[in-house]
Formats: C-alpha cells, structure tokens, sequence
C-alpha cells in the first residue's frame, strides 16, 4: 500500500518538476512547482515525519509561492516579456549528461552507506511536534535563535531593498 | 521490501536535484532560475528526512527544517531584489542584467 502512494506521489513530483523547468509561461511553472511541493509534502508524511509535512505546506505552498505568485502578478510579466529561449532544450541535454556521472556517483555512495539493516523501526511518536520540539529545544538551542535573527535581518533587509528610492 | 523503498527515496531525491540544476543551466527566466533553486534545496530536504527515518534519529528532520526556514528567508530577500532589478531594467531576462559587467572588455 505504501509503495503504491509513493509511486503515486513520485510520479507526480516528477511531473512537476518536468513542468516547471520546461514550460515557458511563468505563472504556469509556479503551479508546477506547487505541485512537486505537495507531492514532497505527502513523502515527508510517509516517511512518518508529520510535523514537517504540515511545515512544507505551510511555509513552501503557503507562503514562498503565494509570495512568488504575487510578485509575478504585481510585476505584470506579459508572455511577450519573457525571455526568449531557442536552444534550451539542447542545453537541457548537456545538463543532465553532465550531471549522470555525479549522480551515479551519489547513488554508489548512497548505496554503500546505507547498508546497515536498520530501518523503519521507530517509535510511534517519532517526528510529531512534541518529540521535535524536545530535540530543538535541548541541543539545537543556539542554531534555532540565530536562524530567528536571520529571519529578522532578512525581513528589514527585504523591505529595504524593495523600497522606492526617494529623490534627494 | 522496505530497503527497496528507501533506495528509491534517494532516487527520487537525486533525480530532482539534476533536474533543479538542468532548469538553473537552460533557462534565461530568473523566476524559473529561483525556482529550480528552491527545487534543490527541497531534494536534499527529502534526503535528509530519508536518512532521518533510516537512522532513526531526529537530527535530519530538525536540519531540514532549518532548511526550510533559510529558504524562506532567501525567497524574502531574493524577490525584493527581483522587484528593484526589474525598476532598473525592466525585463527578468538575466542576460539584461549587466550592470556590474566592464564594459569592451571580453
């Protein structure tokens, strides 16, 4: 039955991706992008990690592509706008014959690493908010406070960045 | 069975990261440029959370969820920036984005 939803889900982040990447129309890859999000979303909750499932849809398809989506929109992006493309395809193919050693590489290594027989045997509260929470809070104490600074500095620096420059 | 499954995991996740990679080589659009960027910060999310429930220990999933708020972060700062470029040049084409290019050289 898993195996089943996640072919499913595969099969539809696969698609995704194939759409964002080749499709020309802007907004229509943003919708592609979702669709890999919450196709990502889904394996995060096979993989029994509940709090981050939620935490994907929230921040990615909530948040980072309705932020995107507005900002395509308040740009008014004509599709006589967007850039022309001749030859992508033909760089698409050097691309991925570029990259097919690197990842039979990573799938060797992948391979090897993990040989040891040990999994899917967790508790059952493993990943929920509660267990993640202890974890976060009792050794990744310092690294969370400096990510809620970096969140800070980055919504001053957006705003000041995206601000009209007053003439002087 | 399972272990079957799990390989397949990190299939996945290998197979969108190149594809992440061909989309930021093949394409001029710097929306779609971003957005294969978030498409590799996403796979090695899914790799981490494999390894994660592989291991059995939590430290994956507490790294991807730092990811995760990184990348949010980055889409604030990154979109502001594509707002102030496109004032300055009107186009999202990144070719047109040669401000910091010496000119009659190369």
């Amino acid at each position: 039955m898993s195996d089943t939803i996640f072919l499913i889900l595969a099969l539809l982040a696969l698609f995704g991706a194939g759409t964002m990447i080749t499709v020309s129309n802007t907004v229509h890859s943003a919708l592609g992008f979702i669709v890999t999000i919450l196709a990502l979303s889904g394996l995060y909750a096979l993989l029994s990690a509940s709090f981050l499932f939620m935490v994907q849809i929230i921040v990615y398809a909530g948040a980072v592509i309705a932020l995107l989506l507005f900002v395509i929109m308040f740009l008014n992006i004509q599709s006589s706008h967007t850039p022309k493309e001749p030859n992508k395809y033909l760089f698409m193919l050097i691309s991925a014959i570029v990259m097919l050693p690197i990842d039979y590489l990573l799938f060797r290594a992948f391979y090897t690493m993990t040989d040891i027989e040990n999994f899917s045997i967790t508790s059952k509260d493993f990943g929920t908010v509660k267990m993640l929470g202890l974890e976060l809070f009792r050794n990744w104490l310092l690294p969370f406070e400096a990510i809620s600074l970096l969140l800070l500095v980055s919504l001053v620096g957006a705003v000041v960045m995206a601000r009209k420059k007053e003439r002087s | 069975m399972m272990e079957v499954s799990f390989m397949s995991y990190i299939l996945l996740a290998i197979i969108l990261f190149s594809m992440g990679i061909m989309g930021v080589i093949s394409r001029k659009n710097i929306f779609i440029i971003y957005m294969s960027l978030e498409l590799m910060l996403n796979s090695i999310n899914l790799i981490l959370v494999t390894l994660s429930k592989h291991f059995g220990n939590m430290d994956g999933q507490i790294i991807a969820m730092m990811v995760i708020a990184i990348a949010a972060a980055e889409a604030a700062v990154f979109l502001s920036l594509i707002v102030s470029l496109y004032r300055l040049k009107h186009s999202i084409n990144i070719d047109d984005y040669n401000t910091l290019k010496q000119k009659g050289t190369l």
